[in-house]
């Protein structure tokens, strides 16, 4: 009986609700934050993929989100290879660099790219994160459909790098190619954070994640 | 004989006793009026005016096998061929071409000169051992002038006027050892001299045909008949008298024309034109140890003014390869007003190359690969999407908030994170310093957006108002700063919090006159 199950269950076919991704051979990069750690699958950020972040309004706590694992990502790492540049592409205000210094930010391997036009701003998305030398890009595309979502998933995934996608919460109905949705909103005591897809995970919401 | 004292010193001086330490090359170009006209068509010569009688100078195989030889008058030289293309011999394209030849040539070593109308000298004493010893070296230099569609003549030796003299009468020797000169150069003809008609004439005179006998010649008489001047020339000849020479120093800047004699629109051609120039430029910086940061095409049409189109890199380059890429990115996006007839390449202020010693592939090729590739982004990134929207960003000392950053180029003055054992030790601590001022200073929170310019804000019931009465959480930090110079600031700044949840950082003026609240950035 038990032989019968295991090989029900090494099945791929079978999808087994209770069991996150921790066991499914891939590490994710730690957030920062241990309540939204606990809810995403491989305990962390999912790296060379899309994560896109819906938000009502700049300012809800969507950078202090991602500080920790940036800082993380720019400072150099132990193997002989350099630390990776984070190309900032689009940021509609100027990313201020006090601030990412005190979150622990290596300023020197920022890079902040400004388009003109916003079909630019997916070019220049796709360019960083095919290059191979961005660990991380940060982009805010005035509109990002499933075909851009999914070109911008394959480039992540080609120049092993971390595609950041920042949208209006409108956005929240359309299909994406990425593989961590997370919609931020205003709570009562700080910013609640909702997992809304997450490949290998389940949806949650996560109240107050920085508390 | 004692009276006779003055005649010794004009006894042949001696051989002089670093005269095997140099070695020149000279090339001599017999044909360069002819190759300097340029045009490609079947049968051509390049005549010369001389006493009023214009007269063939130099003809192609195709116009001599026609028949026409140099000295014949042009109207003959018509009659015999009508569909010969004739041009006059032009001096200022020859030197054009010998300066181009020259700079092409500090390839093999760093001294050139050119000796007008048709010689160049190299010393190549040095070159040697680089170059795989003197048979590699000759061959390189003549096939490379073979391949340019030269017709040269080369020898070798130990002074330059000897090496002259020796490519002049066309032996292709080489001399290595100082004290054979003599021997050698003495069955040369006095033709290869180059000395004037009149000279050569009375020499001939005396029954004097060879240089070897013009050196037998009493050097007293010698000197009242011809002057010092021949006779000191003879003497450098043979390494008894120092000959320095001038250096040929090109022009810093790369200025390059492309004619294309009649007009193109067609993007593949221009293209491969611009790739010629490119090829040009990189030869010319190759032989400087240069690079260059900019450059600038002009493409010039018959009836628009001409269209100028700037490519730049982050980082110094010259590779033609690298600056086609740039341009093929812009080139497409240019759309020319009008077909071209001519362009031409200018580059910017040369600066040192910068080469990099190829790091052995054991495990630091991919940190290799990954800075020059930021560089390469960079520059695709800004050859699309303009100059000046990459860039990198750094904090300045100092207390207004405005003014605690600036912008920098992507490679201005990086510092490379090198992960040396020692420096990873001492970003450790600073870590964690980092860390412990995060926590410690929450009352000196900066806001990771900013404004580019502060926001005036509505007050409502005395209160600042944005999307909503805001509700002040902290502060106030009051900065007060700058009265030296025109720009200084009296604020108290604030975190606020809106109704819709958003941390603001906001400041109230504490100028007598205005009070009014401005939002200055965003805890993103």
């Amino acid at each position: 009986m038990n032989d019968a199950l295991r090989k029900l269950l090494a099945n791929p076919r079978v999808w087994r609700g209770q069991v996150q991704a921790g066991d499914q051979g891939w590490q994710g990069l730690a957030s920062g934050y241990p309540k939204l750690d606990q809810q995403l699958p491989g305990g962390g950020w999912p790296l060379n993929a899309l994560t896109e972040i819906l938000l009502e309004h700049y300012g809800t706590g969507e950078l202090q989100l991602l500080m920790p694992a940036l800082a993380h990502l720019s400072q150099p790492r132990d193997d002989a290879a350099e630390a990776g540049w984070i190309a900032w592409v689009a940021p509609p205000f100027e990313p201020y660099p006090p601030a990412l210094q005190q979150w622990g930010v290596n300023l020197s391997r920022v890079l902040i790219v400004r388009p003109k036009k916003s079909a630019e701003v997916l070019w220049a998305a796709e360019q960083a994160l095919s290059s191979g030398t961005c660990v991380a890009v940060l982009l805010w595309p005035s509109a990002l459909d499933d075909v851009a979502s999914r070109r911008l998933q394959l480039a992540a995934e080609k120049g092993q790098s971390w595609a950041i996608a920042f949208r209006s919460i409108k956005a929240l109905s359309q299909p994406s190619a990425a593989a961590l949705r997370i919609r931020l909103s205003a709570g009562d005591k700080g910013t609640d954070l909702g997992i809304l897809k997450s490949r290998g995970g389940r949806p949650a919401i996560v109240r107050d994640y920085a508390g | 004989m004692l009276l006779l004292a003055p005649v010794a010193d004009l006894d042949a001086p001696p051989l002089q006793r670093n005269a095997n330490r140099r070695l020149w090359f000279c090339i001599y170009l017999p044909a360069l009026p002819l190759e300097a006209s340029g045009s490609a068509v079947d049968a051509r010569a390049v005549f010369e005016e001389r006493k009023g009688i214009r007269k063939i100078l130099l003809a192609n195989a195709e116009a001599l096998a026609a028949g026409i030889r140099p000295g014949l008058s042009i109207n003959a030289a018509l009659a015999l061929t009508p569909a010969l293309c004739l041009e006059e011999r032009s001096p200022r394209r020859e030197t054009q071409v010998l300066k181009e030849l020259a700079e092409w040539l500090e390839k093999f070593t760093s001294f050139v000169c050119i000796e007008a109308p048709s010689l160049l000298l190299l010393e190549i004493a040095g070159s040697l051992k680089l170059f795989g010893g003197l048979k590699v070296l000759r061959q390189r230099i003549v096939s490379g002038l073979e391949g340019q569609g030269f017709q040269a003549t080369t020898a070798i030796a130990p002074t330059p006027l000897a090496a002259t003299w020796l490519a002049r009468a066309g032996r292709k020797v080489c001399i290595l050892d100082a004290r054979n000169l003599n021997a050698k150069l003495g069955p040369l003809p006095l033709s290869c001299l180059d000395w004037p008609d009149s000279v050569a004439a009375s020499l001939r005179g005396m029954g004097v045909s060879c240089i070897g006998e013009a050196l037998r010649l009493p050097r007293q008489g010698f000197t009242k008949r011809f002057g010092a001047a021949r006779l000191l020339e003879l003497d450098r000849a043979l390494g008894r008298l120092p000959d320095p020479r001038a250096n040929y120093r090109v022009p810093e800047r790369f200025s390059a024309n492309c004619d294309l004699y009649e007009e193109q629109s067609d993007s593949v051609l221009l293209l491969h034109a611009c790739q010629e120039l490119l090829i040009r430029l990189e030869r010319f910086l190759l032989a400087r140890q240069m690079a260059v940061q900019h450059v600038r095409f002009s493409f010039f049409h018959l009836q628009a003014p001409a269209t100028h189109l700037a490519l730049g890199c982050v980082q110094a380059d010259r590779a033609v390869q690298h600056w086609f890429d740039l341009l093929k990115i812009k080139f497409d996006r240019l759309g020319l007003p009008a077909p071209v007839i001519a362009i031409q390449l200018r580059a910017g202020q040369t600066q040192r190359f910068s080469a990099e010693t190829d790091i052995l592939p054991f495990n630091k090729q991919a940190k290799r690969q990954n800075r020059l590739s930021i560089a390469h982004l960079a520059e695709r990134l800004s050859a699309r999407i303009g100059d000046g929207s990459v860039h990198g960003i750094t904090t300045v000392a100092e207390h207004r908030p405005q003014y605690a950053w600036r912008r920098q180029g992507v490679f201005g003055d990086v510092p490379h994170c090198e992960n040396v054992p020692g420096q990873r030790a001492s970003h450790a601590p600073s870590r964690l310093l980092d860390e412990g001022q995060r926590n410690n200073s929450l009352e000196l929170r900066r806001p990771l957006w900013m404004l580019e310019e502060p926001r005036l804000l509505v007050v409502e019931q005395g209160r600042p108002v944005c999307e909503g009465i805001l509700q002040l959480l902290d502060g106030p930090e009051r900065l007060e700063t700058g009265w030296w110079d025109d720009d200084g600031i009296a604020r108290d700044y604030f975190v606020a919090r809106n109704p819709e949840g958003m941390h603001l950082w906001v400041y109230r003026n504490r100028n007598k006159e205005s009070h009014s609240w401005f939002l200055h950035g965003i805890f993103g």
